[in-house]
């Protein structure tokens, strides 16, 4: 791995910040679902490997119907997105 | 159970990894992976608070988003390598800082 | 599903290679094009059904199934701020379609490009109708996935593929960067619902993680609103794509980053409003100063208007750092003024460069004496951007300067002022080469753009002057879609008043 100065610097540096942040984080407490509200209890699954697949994905259908029909639209707008870039100019130049 | 401050110092560690991988890399390739690297520190956040939510259980809401955003992270690359294929074509190298043609 | 625009745009979208495929003859963009069109003024009148009932209700809210509620689930939540936004951007997007009708004709792949274009509308209606965060971040992100293939969209020339691979890089981390903001948001509250999130997180007033997350909050969506550390993507995007996508780009969707940061500033960190107002307001001037410095030392005809545009965003995120129903009235009304005047002065830029196959200054003096309706109305542009009295432009940043004085930040208006006052330098050096000087040779070869291209332009022009003849109702518009931003307790409550 050929490098400048610049690029042993930068990774000193991300190194650097690296190590420092991920002690920061540990030694202060993140406020873990400080600010929940407890009158709205969330919807809580097992955490059993044979059943989770299909409770999650009956969450999924049941409270995100909204967010999965835009992200099929999204998923047609990547497939037209991909088309466009990748056609075939027919002779026109 | 390990205390849930080690998963989001990972998750931080590698949002910062994967920014240096988009500031310092060359192969355009390379970038594509750093951002795949970035998508995932904020997966890993995602799922580690999902799983702290109550002792025993998991809160479904997490593992919905992460689901639908490894969806985007898939699209955002077939995009991202189409334009890589048509940069090499016009420039016959992967090297990003030849890309250099549009100044100020 | 959704509200019906949203729907209907959404179907139209998804019918438009079916069209494509159907009329594959030679004759065959306008077709296209006519059909984009129609389908925007179709989405126009359900959306001004949903204005009516809007008018009356309030607030609308559009839920999944109902037993399963919002905090958990998913929901639409639509006020005078959401209309008013995706009236502006249906408006824009017609004379995008209908400008490139006649501009992309020799282009191929038309049915992909139409498809896109709609596809980026509704993505930008879908960010303003949003009432959580996950649904926001699926809707921005086919926002940005078709705004690259569109940058990058002539791809046989090097210029929209070195662009369009910077900016995706660019955006993709400011998309990262909102969705690691996300998971701390839903670390500390368990929701993702901004009724609930405003809710759960007044009480966090002295919590340092919610500073970590608004500074993630500020870089993301300021990567795709050009705030001044974060805009390096903007001139280069905006100078290589098709002229009228430049519009739609600088016209309404960084105007739809800049929103959506502030309602999620306004509604979330409500509790930590002193520390965000100063940042904009700092980023605010620093954009300013950025974007009027670098035009003044273009040559290049869309670089110097993508520059412009950062500017004139400064000013707007200046409007709204004020947080005061002043502010946020100016800045909306800023916002229409600048996509009218920024739209016309693409458009024209584009009549040019198809015509003579330049985009250099230098070339392109005294284009003017060759091609008089377009110059008059990019005149009228030009003039009504610099700030000059009777057209729209001044209106609008007066009420941005006084407004910035009204609420105590008086150091930040004198920069304001200082700046509107540099930016009439280039704006004035544009029309002395395009309409003064003597033509180059370049410039004599060119021949006048065709009528279809010339109506959009009529139109906006028209519409610089009557505003600023008139600008009244816009006002008033404006301010009531600033009221509904501010009324918090009244978006709170439609949401979780009931529970």
């Amino acid at each position: 791995m050929e490098m400048d100065r610049i690029g042993v610097v930068g990774l000193i540096t991300t190194v650097f910040a690296a190590l420092i942040f991920s002690t920061l984080i540990v030694e202060y407490e993140f406020p873990v679902f400080k600010y929940a509200d407890p009158d709205q209890p969330p919807k809580l699954v097992e955490n059993k490997t044979a059943t989770i697949g299909q409770k999650v994905s009956q969450f999924l259908w049941d409270y995100r119907v909204i967010d999965l029909i835009a992200q099929a639209f999204v998923l047609f707008a990547a497939a037209a997105c991909c088309t466009a870039l990748l056609r075939t100019e027919e002779g026109k130049k | 159970m390990i205390p849930l401050n080690y998963y989001i110092a990972c998750a931080v560690a590698l949002y910062i990894i994967g920014m240096y991988c988009l500031a310092s890399k060359r192969n355009m390739i390379k970038l594509v992976m750093g951002i795949e690297i970035l998508v995932n520190a904020a997966h890993l956040s995602f799922i580690a608070f999902s799983a702290y939510r109550a002792v025993g259980y998991i809160d479904p809401l997490g593992h919905v988003v992460v689901i639908m955003s490894i969806g985007f992270a898939g699209c955002v690359t077939a995009l991202a390598l189409a334009i890589v294929t048509y940069a090499y074509k016009h420039y016959k190298t992967l090297d990003v800082r030849k890309l250099r043609r549009l100044k100020w | 599903m959704f509200t019906w625009p949203l729907d209907a745009l959404l179907i139209f979208m998804v019918g438009t290679p079916a069209v494509g495929w159907l009329v594959h003859k030679n004759g065959y963009q306008k077709i296209l094009g006519i059909y984009a069109s129609a389908s925007l003024l179709i989405t126009a009148y359900f959306l001004y059904g949903l204005y009516k009932e809007a008018a009356e209700k309030g607030i609308i809210l559009i839920v999944g199934q109902l037993p399963f509620s919002p905090p958990l689930g998913a929901c639409l939540e639509i006020d005078m701020l959401s209309i008013f936004m995706a009236f502006l951007y249906i408006i824009i997007g017609l004379f995008a379609t209908a400008y490139s009708i006649k501009f992309m004709e020799s282009d191929s792949g038309l049915t992909e490009y139409y498809t896109l274009i709609l596809g980026m509308i509704a993505g930008m209606i879908g960010i303003v109708f949003a009432g959580d965060f996950f649904t926001l971040f699926v809707f921005w992100e086919l926002m940005c996935l078709t705004s690259y293939a569109l940058v990058a969209f002539r791809k046989q020339k090097w210029e929209p593929i070195e662009a369009g691979f910077k900016y995706l890089v660019m955006s993709v981390a400011g998309s990262v960067t909102i969705l690691l903001a996300m998971s701390f948001l839903y670390g500390m509250t368990g929701t993702l619902n901004f009724a609930a999130l405003a809710d759960g997180l007044t009480a966090a007033t002295s919590e340092g993680w919610l500073y970590i997350t608004l500074a993630l909050v500020i870089v993301g969506f300021g990567v795709k609103a050009a705030i001044v550390p974060f805009h390096t993507w903007l001139p280069d995007a905006h100078s290589a794509a098709p002229s009228p996508i430049s519009a739609m780009l600088s016209g309404v969707m960084v105007q739809t980053a800049v929103c959506a940061l502030i309602r999620i500033l306004l509604l979330v960190f409500n509790s930590a409003q002193p520390a965000w107002q100063m940042t904009l307001a700092v980023f605010a001037v620093f954009t300013m100063f950025g974007g009027n410095l670098m035009a003044l030392l273009q040559n290049d005809l869309k670089r110097l208007l993508a520059f412009s545009t950062i500017a004139h965003l400064g000013y707007i995120i200046f409007g709204f750092a004020t947080v005061s129903q002043d502010g946020l009235t100016a800045a909306l009304f800023h916002t229409i003024n600048h996509a009218i005047m920024k739209t016309l002065l693409f458009l024209c830029a584009g009549a040019f460069i198809r015509q003579t196959r330049t985009r250099d200054l230098r070339k392109l003096r005294g284009i003017g004496k060759t091609m008089p309706a377009t110059v008059v109305f990019f005149s009228i542009g030009t003039i009504a951007i610099a700030a000059f009295p009777p057209l729209n432009g001044f209106w609008s940043e007066m009420m941005i300067i006084s407004a910035g004085v009204r609420a105590e930040m008086i150091i930040f208006s004198t920069l304001t002022l200082a700046n509107m006052a540099l930016s009439v330098v280039y704006y004035f050096r544009l029309i002395r080469i395009i309409v003064l000087e003597e033509p180059t040779k370049v410039a004599k070869e060119a021949i006048r753009a065709p009528i279809s291209m010339l109506i959009p332009l009529l139109i906006l022009a028209f519409l610089c002057v009557f505003i600023g003849v008139y600008p009244g109702p816009f006002i008033g518009v404006s301010s009531k879609a600033a009221e509904a931003m501010l009324n918090i307790e009244a978006y709170i409550d439609s949401v979780l008043g009931g529970l």
